[in-house]
């Protein structure tokens, strides 16, 4: 029985060869964007599950009482914690980014100094590698000793080519100073799935010695007052971690009674990456509702590709109508014809999963460089996918090839075999409602594509109240800098002809602000005044000019205040909000005014409000401080010839702060990296979106073919009554772009939710608009109605001579 | 082997009731070849339809060889179909994607019966009907006689008792209708019944009795010497 199931199945798809063809294709797509998302949701779930001990690990982060938490706690709690708490069976601190700076290496007198500018190097306890399942490949796992450090494979190969790391010596300039260390361990490089990322790891015992520390005393790995290091506990077998937690707090709260009402709390390593719930109060490194909406596209499109197969199969059976009322007469009961359905909805299922998994590992470059990741067919290699990928797939050919089978085994024999269709409406209206849902989730696509361009429109075009374009930064040195030199590198740009403007500051737009205070209040505050933060900006008297930031009122720094520093000049500038932030009514009346930080500061000028960060955040009131800075270097210079200019810029930055590597970047470019999440969401969401109007697309021609055979005796007889083909492609269409409009009512408050919440992210957002939903309904109409068309013209232009004559 | 008595079927539309077969009584014993003659919409195929098993009288009896039939649920009705009646339609029938000895072999698949049997059965009844040369060929590639030859084979092929023709030959030239007699004739002669609905009365002569139909009673019935 099977045999022949097979057979005729294999035949029927071969005899009907477009439409088995589309029917495959569209279930691939649909599997295809399946198997990418899944590889996205494994990885994502994957991290950090590597580590043997994933399961007995746990960070400590504080909730604060406004709610928001951080995992940067004091280093000196953590050895406390492990001589109270008898289940601690052992520690790892990881101030990581703390060490960042530039490392450099001399191998002898006669060769070239190597220096990189590495960006994550972490101060690490001795028993990282050997808590973490990081392998060591050559030397020892412990950094026990003082200016000692681990450094990964691609780091060591960097620095040291192919010859052994082990025992060299690397100088490291970060915050800390100027500090050697020798290499005691290489390890393999942190894999993608680890959320711990460190390329170097310095022995965190160095900063014990306060020689070594650069006057840094906030870092002493005994401090208990700042918090910036990450503690790793590692417990022993069935710990009780909410007794744990009451001892961590008490033993916490007993040193700092003053903290009692910020909580510390133990996160599971199992909850670092995705956190276990929405409102999961404390950091993740992964985004549990970028997954799980993306989860929800995946199912999206896979049952939109089911509702396809459903609406192509039948339509494709029609022509089979004839041989399901033969083998009924012949004996054959439902549950064989069923049988026979279910057994073609296998083939193209299997069919349909072959040309996934081609599409897939063609197609895996692209998603890879677009997702910047490195994902392969590989990361579905795991038990739980394995159980639920094929039950999935399983369940969908069930459904869909079951209902198929349902209704064509219903149909009435006597009428099937005279070739009528009047049993075959059954069922009708539920394959109407599964357009209906393809459409509603196609429009929800468009409508949330269209706000999300918007909104990216929005932020790139929105005056930011400063100059970004054209404006190359170079990054300060690290080692070998200091006010001279930076003057005298500033008096050569200057001279350098291509150099329209230059600035230097302590951080830049787009990246940061120096940082943030408070208990800057007027001379006479009101109470409440002194809790009130202002974000600060160490910055040179070109800054303004160069970025083109308007200055309202007042003046601005000269190179006097610059020389001597925010501290002796006592005299600031700052921006609108500011004002208002401080109480004052009228910017006029504010030159000269004197605020209170410490001592007296005179607001010598008031700059216009600009857009420091991206438009997510509102613009706070800033403070800009005169200082020598020596973060980032700002020039204005026209792009032609680039290579040149940066070639003579990378000359005199050499010449100037030798040891320093020199980097660069365009500051639009950096600060569009803000919307770099939103440009990829926009990706995505314009990639389903074609896909699932695509798919959606292959359901409606479907049921349009469907729809023109079963009315094509009523066409013949319009025609011959005198209908022109325009008259007959209007009664076929009308009834579908119904089906659409339909859709359009149903997604267009779903797409206004979810994206009226999505706005919520942004200080600065679009209003939703009426015409976006127009648009997107009008795209909707136009495409299903095109699609409609080729059969609706078909059905037209038929004889109907020949189409009564059928009956 | 078949009774029916006062059977009657209606079809009805929202305000229409049309009445297809009323109060009809016939008997046909085994062994006995009938054809059933009448003019459209007498109520003929309906008739066929429901001695079948295809479709449900609204009221009346129907015994099929002593058991009352007219109510069997679905699966009932396939099982008794499957095993005593072979049918044979106007139009042949066939499924196009099977070939001429898969057309035949199908009612034995659906009756179970076990490969090895079922190639010596088909090709036995292949043989008869002088198609064999033809046994790996598509429907659309044979004549309509032969096509028909197809069709009553697989009729036969499970040896039923009884036989359905509808307009058997009336797709067919004269020369293919007079071979499609034939067989049907010898069928009957081996000891087949056949009920037969025919628009000829040349076909009709091949029976042994004639029932002619009008507005779903009988309206005569003639003996063929």
């Amino acid at each position: 029985m099977i045999k022949n199931h097979i057979k005729i199945a294999w035949r029927n798809l071969v005899r009907n060869r477009t439409f088995s063809l589309i029917n495959t294709v569209g279930l691939a797509i649909g599997i295809a964007v399946f198997i990418f998302i899944m590889q996205y949701i494994a990885f994502e779930w994957g991290a950090n599950r590597f580590h043997k001990n994933y399961k007995k690990l746990y960070r400590i982060s504080t909730v604060y009482k406004e709610g928001n938490s951080s995992h940067y706690i004091a280093p000196g709690f953590a050895p406390l914690l492990k001589t109270n708490c008898p289940v601690i069976e052992n520690y790892v601190r990881i101030a990581d980014v703390a060490g960042n700076g530039i490392v450099s290496y001399l191998a002898d007198r006669n060769s070239d100094l190597k220096s990189f500018r590495e960006d994550k190097v972490a101060y690490a306890d001795p028993d990282f590698l050997r808590i973490f399942s990081f392998p060591v490949i050559q030397g020892d796992a412990s950094l026990n000793e003082p200016q000692t450090l681990a450094l990964s494979k691609s780091v060591a190969r960097k620095y040291f080519g192919e010859a052994s790391a082990i025992g060299k010596v690397l100088t490291v300039n970060n915050q800390f100073g100027h500090t050697l260390y020798t290499v005691t361990a290489v390890y393999e490089d942190m894999p993608a799935q680890s959320d711990i990322k460190a390329d170097i790891l310095l022995s965190f015992k160095t900063l014990e010695n306060p020689a070594l520390r650069n006057d840094n005393d906030w870092a002493d790995p005994k401090g208990l007052k700042s918090g910036f290091v990450n503690t790793y506990l590692l417990l022993k077998d069935n710990a009780d971690t909410q007794q744990l937690s009451k001892q961590i707090n008490n033993t916490v709260h007993q040193l700092q009674p003053e903290n009692q009402t910020d909580p510390m709390v133990l996160q599971s390593f199992s909850d670092l990456h995705l956190a276990p719930s929405f409102n999961y109060p404390l950091q993740t490194f992964g985004n549990l509702l970028l997954v799980s909406l993306f989860l929800c596209i995946a199912i999206l499109i896979l049952i939109i590709a089911w509702v396809n197969y459903i609406n192509l199969s039948i339509a494709q059976s029609l022509n089979r109508t004839r041989e399901i009322g033969v083998r009924k007469v012949l004996g054959a009961v439902r549950k064989q014809l069923i049988g026979q359905f279910l057994c073609e909805t296998f083939l193209i299922t299997l069919g349909g999963v072959f040309l996934a998994l081609l599409i897939v590992i063609l197609l895996q470059p692209v998603y890879n460089d677009f997702l910047d990741k490195n994902l392969s067919l590989a990361i579905l290699m795991q038990g739980w996918v394995w159980l639920i990928a094929p039950a999935l797939i399983l369940l969908g050919s069930l459904l869909s090839g079951g209902y198929v089978a349902i209704v064509l085994s219903s149909l009435n024999p006597i009428k099937t075999i005279g070739n009528k269709l009047d049993g075959f409406t059954r069922g009708i209206s539920l394959r109407q409602g599964l357009v209906i849902f393809q459409f509603t989730v196609s429009i929800v696509f468009i409508v949330s594509t269209l706000v999300l361009y918007k909104q990216l429109g929005f932020m790139h075009n929105q005056d930011l109240g400063m100059q970004v374009t054209q404006r190359l930064v170079i990054s300060g040195p690290e080692i070998n800098g200091g006010k001279l030199r930076s003057q005298s590198f500033k008096n050569q740009l200057a001279a350098l002809p291509f150099v329209q403007k230059y600035a230097a500051s302590n951080d830049i737009p787009g990246r940061g602000y120096n940082f943030s205070a408070d208990g800057i209040t007027r001379l006479n505050p009101t109470p409440g005044d002194e809790k009130k933060s202002f974000s600060m900006l160490l910055i040179d008297n070109n800054y303004f000019d160069t970025y083109g930031i308007q200055l309202v009122s007042g003046q601005n720094f000269t190179a006097n205040d610059v020389q001597n520093g925010y501290s002796n000049a006592q005299r600031i500038i700052i921006n609108q909000k500011a004002a208002i932030q401080f109480g004052f009514k009228r910017e006029d009346n504010i030159v000269g005014q004197k605020i209170n930080w410490g001592k007296q500061f005179e607001i010598i000028g008031v700059v216009k409000d600009y857009h420091h960060l991206s438009l997510h955040e509102a613009i706070q009131p800033m403070i800009f401080l005169p200082a020598v800075s020596t973060g980032f270097y700002t020039i204005k210079l026209n792009t032609d010839h680039l290579q040149d200019k940066l070639n003579t810029l990378k000359n005199l930055y050499a010449k100037q702060f030798p040891g320093n590597p020199f980097a660069y970047f365009f500051l639009d470019e950096n600060y569009d990296e803000q919307y770099k999440a939103e440009q990829k969401l926009g990706d995505i969401f314009i990639t389903a979106a074609s896909i699932a109007v695509f798919i959606a697309c292959m359901g409606l021609f479907g049921l349009a073919s469907f729809i023109a055979r079963q009315r094509t005796k009523e066409i013949g007889i319009r025609k011959v009554l005198g209908a022109s083909v325009l008259n007959i492609v209007r009664l076929i269409s009308t009834d579908f772009l119904k089906l659409v409009i339909v859709a359009i009512i149903i997604a267009s408050p779903i797409a206004w939710y979810a994206m009226d919440k999505w706005l919520l992210n942004f200080a600065y957002r679009i209003t939703i608009q009426w015409w976006m939903f127009l648009l997107a309904g009008t795209m909707a109409i136009i495409i299903a109605f095109i699609t409609v068309s080729f059969q609706s013209v078909k059905a037209a232009l038929a004889n109907p001579v020949k189409s009564l004559r059928s009956e | 082997m078949i009774k029916i008595t006062a059977l009657e079927k209606f079809y009805r539309t929202e305000e229409v009731e049309t009445i297809a077969l009323n109060k009809l009584s016939i008997e046909v014993k085994e062994g006995e070849f009938v054809a059933i003659m009448g003019p459209s919409g007498c109520g003929k195929s309906t008739l066929l339809n429901i001695l079948g098993l295809l479709d449900d009288p609204d009221g009346g009896s129907y015994l099929f060889n002593g058991t009352e039939v007219a109510h069997f649920n679905e699966r009932k009705r396939a099982d008794l179909r499957k095993h005593n009646i072979g049918f044979v339609f106007q139009s042949f029938n066939l499924i196009d994607e099977l070939t001429v000895f898969e057309n035949v072999e199908l009612p034995l698949i659906y009756t179970g019966v076990p490969s090895s049997e079922r190639v010596s059965r088909v090709e036995k009844v292949l043989d008869k009907m002088q198609i064999m040369h033809r046994r790996n060929h598509y429907p659309q590639q044979l004549s309509g006689g032969q096509q028909q030859r197809v069709a009553v084979a697989r009729a036969v092929v499970n040896n039923p008792k009884l036989i359905l023709a509808d307009e058997p030959t009336g797709n067919l030239d004269s020369s293919n209708g007079n071979e499609v007699m034939e067989l049907l004739t010898d069928l009957n002669e081996q000891g087949t019944t056949i009920i037969m609905v025919t628009h000829s009365e040349h076909d009709a002569r091949y029976s042994h009795r004639i029932i002619r139909l009008l507005d779903g009673q009988t309206v005569v019935e003639n003996i063929m010497i």
